[in-house]
């Protein structure tokens, strides 16, 4: 059952990586691109929100300084897209470490404040630097100025960009999947359980607390990385505290216990505005329509729109026994 | 042996623990005492997660009081909670593995030990199931293998016997009688079951508000006055007067 449902599921993103970016036309190919990139900062927030029991509001601000050091380096060096990518994803993992040390110490609704805070100083200086458009000096910000923003070599056109995000966010997906696998996977688990079981097994609380904070900072700063790359400009309007707020509860909306909610919590998040835009509706609207969403999340679905749907799954292919708890990743 | 040495702990101004001092040499013995006496304190301060104000816990030459909570299980600490604590989205396994995780060794090594304390306490069967849809005493027999497991020097159960039946209980018992055997380390158990106590620990500890009652073979502690008084309530007021 566990190898059919995933060997399912990997056909279907393989198909939809192909076929996706060919079929997508103008604008949407944008919005996909932006929605995958938002998908890896909310798989990093539901993980840690699902394995740890802790809760980031944070992310997108994240996303906001993977967006930054990618366009600053992208202006200031000619190194390729995928140095600038990873400085990036390194500067925020380090973001992330550092976001974790209160974590040490605070937990839940204080812990979530903490991270909130963060997010609204991140907010408060993107509003007043902007970001990196490749005038001079340190933060590079010009009013006639739009540098080139240099795209990886194997993806120069929208639907390849749109692709080679895919594929990133495939690779987010399978680090989540090893780290849960492996001891970091039991000891978070443990730490989960309670922080005295996690002491009296032999967890080193802070390290593994720090790595957790990392690996989701690590994501979000890929994600916003490759948004700058995506769009070229990044407006500090993008990265608000809020955003960081609505993220998180499109994650407990998606379901953060499956790979897919992430999915699902970015198209909400991307695609429903568009959508609504689309039919000449203010989108503005969505927020309704998300309030609503986490109220039956809250209510109804623990495991959100991605637990029902592997319910569904579950009910439509006969499983062999109980082995199919092990489809639940 | 394990020797505790002058261990007090304060939480402002309650002291929880008055220099306890008790040097077990049985392999396994007892800390028993009403509610309130220390008992978990006690344990908590040897695994760490409280700091003695004063004191040392000196097991085979190792002050365990000076490592850190985690160094203490590299070291051979291993205890089990009054409300076990066995992580729900893991199964058995993983919940085993999550210990040996941290211990130094091969990984062959490593899976023959786990195998080895899931045959010892029984959980070989359920090895594959999940933490969330395990019963009672799967839990409990769970949380032995994750103490005898690793090689231990010294394992603590907190209430070990708690909600199980008399039938289970027995079988525990059996369990811990078995450690030292099979692992050589040295036990401590709590308990309220007196009956258990008398049962498997040799020798014995009695706390009451935090200070030691007495100490000495488990038979010769339960019949000792002081205890009954301790646990029975009688003769306070003699005591006041």
């Amino acid at each position: 059952m566990r190898s059919t449902t995933n060997t399912i599921w990997a056909v279907l993103g393989l198909a939809l990586i192909l076929v996706l970016p060919a079929f997508a036309g103008g604008q949407w190919v944008k919005i996909f691109t932006s929605t995958t990139t938002f998908a890896l900062a909310a798989a990093g927030a539901g993980f840690l929100y699902t394995r740890l029991g802790m809760v980031s509001l944070v992310q997108v601000g994240l996303m906001g300084v993977g967006g930054w050091v990618t366009l600053r380096l992208n202006h200031a060096f000619n190194f390729p897209f995928e140095i600038n990518l990873m400085v990036a994803g390194a500067v925020t993992m380090f973001l992330g470490n550092l976001i974790a040390l209160p974590a040490l110490r605070m937990r839940g609704l204080y812990l979530a404040l903490i991270t909130l805070m963060f997010a609204a100083g991140l907010d408060i200086v993107f509003t007043a630097k902007q970001f990196p458009n490749g005038a001079e000096g340190f933060w590079g910000v010009g009013t006639t100025f739009a540098a080139d923003m240099r795209r990886p070599v194997v993806a120069q056109s929208d639907a390849a960009y749109l692709r080679y995000t895919m594929v990133w966010l495939v690779i987010g997906f399978v680090l989540i999947e090893l780290h849960r696998r492996m001891a970091p996977g039991r000891a978070w688990a443990l730490i989960r359980k309670s922080e005295a079981a996690a002491l009296a097994s032999g967890v080193n609380v802070t390290l593994y607390k720090t790595w957790a904070f990392g690996l989701s900072g690590l994501l979000a700063g890929l994600g916003g990385g490759l948004l700058a790359g995506s769009l070229g400009l990044l407006d500090s309007a993008t990265f608000r505290a809020s955003e960081s707020v609505m993220l998180f509860a499109l994650v407990i909306v998606g379901g953060a216990r499956f790979w897919y909610g992430a999915v699902i919590a970015a198209v909400l998040f991307r695609v429903v505005p568009g959508l609504l835009n689309n039919w000449g509706v203010d989108a503005d609207l969505s927020l309704v329509i998300f309030g609503a969403a986490l109220l039956h999340a809250v209510m109804t679905a623990p495991d959100g729109l991605a637990g029902q749907i592997n319910g569904a799954i579950r009910t439509l292919i006969p499983s062999r026994k109980s082995d199919n708890k092990g489809a639940k990743a | 042996m394990i020797s505790i040495e002058n261990l007090t702990v304060r939480f402002g101004g309650v002291v929880a623990l008055d220099h306890i001092g008790a040097e077990f040499s049985a392999n396994v013995s007892g800390l028993i005492g009403p509610n309130g006496a220390g008992k978990t304190t006690t344990m908590n301060v040897i695994s760490g997660f409280l700091d003695a104000h004063n004191g040392h816990v000196i097991v085979e030459g190792t002050d365990l009081v000076k490592l850190a909570p985690h160094k203490r299980v590299q070291w051979g600490l291993r205890r089990s909670f009054q409300k076990e604590q066995i992580a729900n989205d893991l199964t058995v396994r993983e919940n085993l593995m999550a210990i040996t995780d941290h211990l130094r060794g091969a990984r062959v090594e490593k899976r023959a030990d786990l195998e080895r304390a899931a045959e010892f306490a029984g959980v070989t069967g359920i090895l594959g199931k999940m933490g969330r849809d395990l019963n009672t005493f799967e839990r409990r027999l769970t949380d032995v293998a994750r103490c005898v497991i690793g090689h231990p020097k010294m394992i603590m159960f907190d209430e070990p016997a708690g909600g199980l039946t008399p039938e289970e209980t027995e079988r525990l018992g059996d369990l811990i009688l078995g450690i030292h055997d099979l692992t050589g380390a040295k036990v401590l158990v709590i308990d309220h079951d007196v009956e258990l106590i008398e049962r498997i620990c040799a020798e014995t500890l009695v706390l009451d508000f935090g200070k030691r009652v007495a100490f000495g073979p488990t038979s010769e502690v339960l019949r000792d006055p002081a205890v009954q008084a301790a646990y029975l309530g009688i003769d306070v007021e003699e005591e006041h007067a």
